[in-house]
């Protein structure tokens, strides 16, 4: 794979469930070190550059740093692990490959990383409906490969967090899949358009916060008190969002398409975006010859559901990267997309 | 009344796009208010100094906004797919006129396979009267906006109906209970919002602006003196609806016990409301900053969400005194 897409790999291999985000907040911090004006994090954890500008406002863009995972409920007597999700579709954990883990900023003694794998009962005991009806949460469990709960104990405890392991790797097409592209693929290009102001030395006309938000899946609530302290004039939240495109969705019910450019928001279920900021963004796009593409079915909500209502409001504007299979262990974008979002972004940021 | 609901109603503004109905509110309220304001999110603040020393903070507040459609895609032969935009009932608002923000017309239909419990955004189109997507695209554009076309009709016994009565019949009783009021002690802003039919957005943001010691909505509220209706006291011509409570907010109850006070004093004939399904801009009033007493006079209003809302103007006529005694008194 070509040098453009390690960051966004190193970021879709760093480990950031809901609540745990550290990993990849120290690859972000660590990638903008020396580059933002001032960088800092905030009481819940969300991690913010800023790039000062010319003083016109306070823009805002934000990507969410975690990605959806479980946590661990308990530990039975076999040395099994029960499980509660945070974003994840139950039906397509089972057979996975899992890592459980936490950290000591998030009060555990030290850092731990075991790897595990989702199991449920085998087809050859299943009785009565099990059969017949997809896993529930609590149908599954992780087998760590302990011997009993005392086994497990040396390496996990109730609370720690999990995540699936997934490979970064590139597909026919121009496709790429990998893990947690829903958001790190936003926290990417956040990265390289911090980088890109500096290497350009451009100076935006207004104060550029670049918030890696956390809590996402969780009910947005780093965004919500991210944007309270801001107290942006406008906001671009970055995302993936689900494409449906896939053969048994009929066309008019079709999210967006990959290869397309970046889906811009129209309305989802937590926020009606600014109507000026989706016209601008298209007409940006039209300007500079940028694929962009409308989102089109209306579902999910991002942080722009809490962005948007901060304070006096907040216009918001969302772009997308298409993206297959989001919410489970594995998403797929197309890289085009990847330029062409961040191409947007920097027109939108510096006019 | 009629002449300022027709305005409100034909200036379309569907959650999100509520630019037309505020130039309509601003208009009307100019020359009688201090200070007339926009916000981030497209709010309108209209702001009434009042003549004490020490003027406490009183919101009142309408939702401008009206349910409707977005335009999510156009077929090859020219049909238009949308999804809603607030509580769509699609039985209601099916075989209807639908007016587009920028006026074309079409209706609202079913595909031919529909059952009717399979009725949804995704079993209904929109037809413009286009073959083609080509001719389709020269017209309607997808995010935009569209409602059932609005229409009003006057009734026997002063009552009227159509839509979108809720909730520009209660931006027309804010609107006319500025124009009458004269004097008054408290500093008064009165919020004309944005976005309540999608969850209270609005109301949110201009709350936070205001920072009300007390605030008052007006919105519609429905009724239970209908063939089948569930049980519900508030009726048609009852007067004023005092809300004690709905599924979003319980009102403050000195504001509840301080509205019933005037109307009594006053002669205004009212009533007291207890709405099981449904909630107001008012739950956001009253979680502004460290919060306000808040509470909702209510304009009883029958098949809320629909083409033919209907509403009695004595009542509506009521609830602008109620507003008018209290803000004077």
């Amino acid at each position: 794979m070509d040098a453009k897409f390690e960051l966004l790999s190193k970021l879709s291999h760093a480990f950031g469930p809901t609540g745990c985000e550290y990993e990849v907040k120290d690859i972000i911090k660590e990638e903008i070190e020396g580059l933002a004006d001032e960088i800092y994090t905030d009481r819940l954890g969300n991690l913010i550059a800023v790039v000062r500008g010319k003083g016109e406002g306070r823009l805002m863009l934000a990507a969410h740093t975690d990605e959806v995972g479980f946590m661990i409920t308990n530990i039975d007597d076999d040395g099994t692990l029960r499980i509660d999700a945070v974003g994840i579709d139950p039906r397509v954990m089972c057979g996975r490959q899992v890592v459980v883990g936490n950290d000591p900023r998030n009060g555990a003694k030290e850092k731990t990383r075991v790897y595990g794998i989702v199991g449920s009962k085998p087809i050859h005991l299943q009785g009565g409906d099990e059969g017949s009806r997809a896993n529930r949460i609590e149908d599954l469990y992780i087998d760590i490969g302990a011997t009993d709960r005392g086994d497990a104990e040396k390496y996990v405890q109730p609370g720690d967090y999990g995540t699936f392991v997934t490979e970064f790797k590139e597909l026919a097409g121009g496709l790429i899949m990998g893990k947690a592209i829903d958001d790190r693929f936003g926290c990417a290009v956040m990265v390289e358009t911090i980088k890109w102001l500096r290497s350009e030395k451009v100076t935006p006309p207004c104060d550029v916060y670049f918030a890696f938000t956390v809590r996402e899946e969780n009910g947005l609530s780093g965004a919500r008190v991210a944007a309270f302290e801001i107290n942006p004039t406008k906001a671009i939240v970055l995302e993936a969002t689900a494409v449906a495109d896939i053969a048994e969705v009929p066309d008019s019910m079709r999210v967006a398409e990959l290869g397309k450019g970046g889906a811009i928001s129209l309305m989802d279920r937590a926020t009606i975006y600014s109507t000026e900021l989706v016209n601008h963004a298209f007409e940006v796009a039209k300007k500079y010859g940028i694929k962009c593409q409308p989102k089109r079915y209306v579902s999910g909500g991002t942080d722009a559901g809490v962005i948007h209502r901060t304070r006096e409001g907040v216009p918001t504007l969302g772009i997308s990267a298409p993206c297959r299979y989001i919410h489970s262990a594995t998403s797929v974008f197309h890289r085009d997309d990847y330029d062409s979002v961040c191409q947007l972004v920097r027109h939108l940021i510096t006019e | 009344m009629i002449e300022l609901l027709k305005k409100l109603f034909d200036a379309q503004s569907v959650s999100g796009g509520e630019s037309p109905v505020m130039d309509v509110i601003g208009a009307e309220l100019c020359g009688f208010c201090d200070e007339i304001k926009r916000d981030a999110l497209g709010n309108l603040i209209a702001y009434k100094r009042g003549k004490s020393q020490n003027p406490r903070r009183i919101m009142l507040a309408a939702h401008a906004d009206e349910i409707g459609f977005l335009v999510t895609y156009i077929e090859d032969k020219g049909f238009v797919r949308v999804t809603p935009i607030g509580g769509i009932h699609w039985f209601a608002s099916c075989y209807s006129p639908v007016k587009f923000e920028n006026g074309v017309m079409g209706v609202l239909v079913p595909d031919a396979d529909a059952k009717i419990n399979e009725y949804g955004a995704e079993k209904f189109y929109v037809d413009i009267g286009c073959s083609d997507r080509e001719s389709a695209e020269k017209l309607v554009k997808i995010g935009m906006r569209a409602a059932v076309a609005p229409q009003l009709i006057e009734l026997a016994g002063g009552r009227i109906a159509g839509r979108p009565l809720d909730d520009k019949i209660g931006c027309a009783v804010l609107i006319e209970a500025m124009k009458r009021l004269k004097e008054h002690s408290d500093d008064i802003y009165c919020a004309f919002t944005v976005q309540e039919e999608v969850g209270c957005r609005g109301a949110r943001t201009a709350s936070y602006a205001v920072m009300p010691d007390i605030s008052i909505a007006c919105d519609v509220t429905g009724v239970g003196d209908t063939p089948g209706s569930k049980h519900m006291a508030v009726k048609l011509g009852g007067g004023a609806a005092i809300k004690i409570k709905d599924s979003s907010v319980i009102c403050s109850p000195e504001i509840v016990a301080e509205l019933t006070k005037v109307a009594e004093e006053n002669g205004i004939k009212y009533q007291h409301e207890i709405l099981t399904g449904g909630g107001t801009d008012t739950s956001q009033m009253q979680l502004a900053g460290e919060g306000s007493v808040a509470g909702c006079i209510s304009v009883p209003s029958r098949y809320i969400h629909t083409a033919v809302e209907m509403c009695d103007l004595a009542d509506v006529e009521a609830c602008v005194q109620l507003f008018v005694s209290y803000l004077s008194r």
